[in-house]
């Protein structure tokens, strides 16, 4: 595979050769936005899994290479393109989604993102999401989060808030708190 | 290379202790000091038993929980607590420590006992650092496994606890305590190659692997907590017991795993603990199939300045074979001598081999006599012994925090350039990456709550 272009992206990645569909994995960063739709529809169903796989790591490369310095407006159209995703059924795959976009994004991914809080199985990975984002956009969001999520919920948003660096009135942290038992007896003792 | 003696000599602490105990024994002190007499806030007197409680015991937890059950027996030390988020390793931990050490499944109810001193951590890499700085935060001790951070930020976090409350923290880099690493340091600082200029790092790849699919997670194992800090994700055999290691998130392959022993040994002989690389690149190729994601092969170059040399980590590189031993040579036998580095000089090369508890020299370094006016290097008395002293005394360490988190960055900046596929620019100074945004953000990660630094 001398030419990468993002049909022959998508029709080496599911190669059943898996030094084509490495290599295709490793250089899709150059192809760039436009292939990110339809390795995510490979990503999600995609029979075989090492398909999947790869199609879902060439997404991850895209999102390393438009990161670089200099090229903001490829990291701009890539955050489009993630964001366009959190709609997806899969969960397992909104979460990767969640996952590179704070990698990339800036503040115009907060908004989409905080859609995502109520979530019965990404919120968590949402409110995550935007502790890493940039700008005063996901601390606004995460303010209100604070004030309106359910009780359970509210130290974790309390913690993103302070890795933002933003002050926060009560919730204290629970990490040292221990929550789990083993049922395990010390072997020997009486 | 500049002469010059790196860490506490022995010698130097064995004056100083005699010193005290002279001063000591001026004031009419008791020989046998009572429980706490001597002992500064937080830590325990010089001839009090220390009490230990263990965290992760399968693998090298095992391993580590064996040499103190060892020690418990000489009537040395307490072994007061084993843990592990494995129902099954748990039990074989309790049936080595003993009836008198407690279980636990939650490293946190571990840490709320007021009679533990200090605590050896030996869980997966994804969970050294959170598990060091909670640790810290309730005043313990703390041995643990190399490498001692996934992330930049988990690393700053590590050093910044352990100085707030001023504890001995050992990473399990115990290379650096070998008999051999004694003789090839001391070797190598008394220019005996001249002035080196270059390291070159070899090993072998990572493997290639991870082909189960997702299932449900055995009975006896609690999947929220070995994942930890880790987004969730299924269960999945792959990511867990012994093979963490080649996943990026909770491991990232040999550089990191090997990479934490061999370049230890490299930053200890240079002198270059306290310092970093100005630059760092890499190249290498991920797994063409399966879960497992660390690069198969890597190399990586990290440029040093003031003063300028070169490390390299090369995954397989030019591995030079072993040399002959007798089996009697002070660093006895080691089970795979596929890994080491060649020491490169203006005046000659040297090669070690392996890195980590088993560590050779080559033989020339092995058999230099020092002559009048040699310079003597600190000899540690074994790697744990080490941090019992750093513990009652407050002696740094010979693998203390700020080494172990440098070193163990070195391997998160190669995997870093690697997946980004470009040259990455360091301050020391600041343990930060210079002018690439998204490599910033990579310095770190969100954490699942409450599983938090």
């Amino acid at each position: 595979m001398d030419e990468l272009n993002l049909d022959t992206l998508l029709k080496s990645i599911q190669s059943s050769d898996d030094n084509e569909r490495a290599n295709a994995r490793d250089r899709a960063g150059v192809v760039g936005a436009a292939a990110i739709a339809p390795l995510a529809k490979l990503a999600v169903e995609a029979e075989n899994l090492e398909v999947a796989r790869a199609a879902n790591r060439a997404i991850q490369n895209i999102v390393y290479h438009a990161g670089r310095p200099g090229a903001s407006a490829e990291a701009k159209a890539v955050t489009a393109e993630l964001i366009a995703l959190l709609g997806t059924k899969h969960a397992q795959f909104r979460r990767d989604v969640l996952w590179m976009i704070w990698q990339i994004g800036g503040e115009e991914a907060a908004d989409p993102v905080a859609r995502l809080l109520d979530d019965a199985e990404t919120g968590d990975d949402a409110r995550m999401c935007l502790e890493r984002l940039p700008g005063a956009r996901a601390t606004e969001l995460l303010r209100a989060r604070l004030a309106a999520a359910p009780e359970a919920q509210r130290p974790a948003v309390a913690h993103s808030l302070r890795v933002r660096g933003a002050e926060v009135v009560g919730y204290p942290s629970q990490k040292l708190t221990p929550t789990k038992k083993t049922t395990v007896k010390p072997v020997g003792r009486e | 290379m500049t002469k010059k003696h790196v860490g506490v000599p022995r010698r130097t602490f064995l004056q100083k202790a005699g010193s005290m105990a002279a001063a000591g024994a001026a004031l009419g002190a008791p020989q046998w000091i009572p429980r706490g007499a001597l002992a500064a806030a937080g830590r325990p007197g010089a001839n009090e038993k220390l009490t230990f409680g263990f965290i992760g015991v399968g693998g090298m937890g095992g391993g580590h929980l064996g040499g103190m059950v060892g020690r418990m027996k000489q009537g040395l030390v307490n072994i007061a607590a084993v843990c592990d988020i494995d129902d099954k390793r748990l039990e074989n931990a309790s049936r080595k420590a003993g009836p008198q050490a407690d279980c636990y499944r939650d490293y946190r109810e571990l840490l709320d006992r007021k009679d533990i001193d200090a605590v050896v951590i030996a869980t997966p890499d994804h969970w050294h650092a959170v598990q060091t700085v909670h640790a810290a935060e309730r005043g313990k001790h703390v041995y643990v496994e190399k490498p001692a951070c996934c992330t930049i930020e988990e690393g700053k976090a590590m050093i910044e606890a352990a100085r707030r409350a001023k504890i001995a923290v050992q990473v399990g880099s115990q290379g650096r305590s070998q008999p051999e690493a004694y003789l090839a340091h001391r070797y190598l600082v008394n220019g005996n190659i001249g002035k080196i200029t270059q390291v070159d790092c070899f090993h072998y790849p990572s493997p290639v692997g991870g082909f189960n699919p997702d299932s449900d997670p055995p009975p006896e194992l609690d999947w929220d907590l070995w994942l930890g800090p880790l987004r969730w994700r299924p269960f999945n055999r792959g990511y867990c017991h012994g093979v963490f290691r080649w996943l990026m998130e909770s491991g990232g392959g040999q550089i990191r795993d090997r990479g934490a022993h061999v370049m230890s040994c490299a930053m200890w002989w240079m002198g270059a603990d306290g310092t970093g690389p100005v630059e760092v690149e890499a190249t290498g190729e991920a797994p063409k199939r399966g879960l497992w994601d660390s690069a198969v092969t890597i190399s990586v170059k990290y440029t040093f300045k003031n003063p300028d040399w070169v490390l390299t980590w090369n995954q397989p590189g030019e591995p030079v074979p072993p040399e002959e031993r007798t089996g009697k040579e002070p660093g006895g036998r080691i089970s795979r001598p596929g890994y080491g580095a060649v020491y490169r000089g203006d005046k000659g090369t040297f090669v070690h081999w392996g890195g980590d508890g088993g560590t050779w020299a080559e033989r020339k370094a092995r058999e230099w006599e020092p002559g009048p006016g040699a310079v003597d290097v600190y000899r540690s008395p074994g790697h744990m012994e080490d941090w019992f002293e750093g513990i009652k005394t407050g002696k740094r360490t010979i693998m203390n925090v700020e080494a172990g988190v440098d070193v163990a960055i070195l391997t998160v900046l190669g995997n870093l350039a690697f997946r980004l596929g470009r040259k990455l620019r360091w301050d020391h100074s600041k343990r930060e990456i210079v002018g690439d945004e998204q490599a910033q953000r990579l310095a770190g990660r969100p954490q699942r709550y409450p599983y938090t630094l």
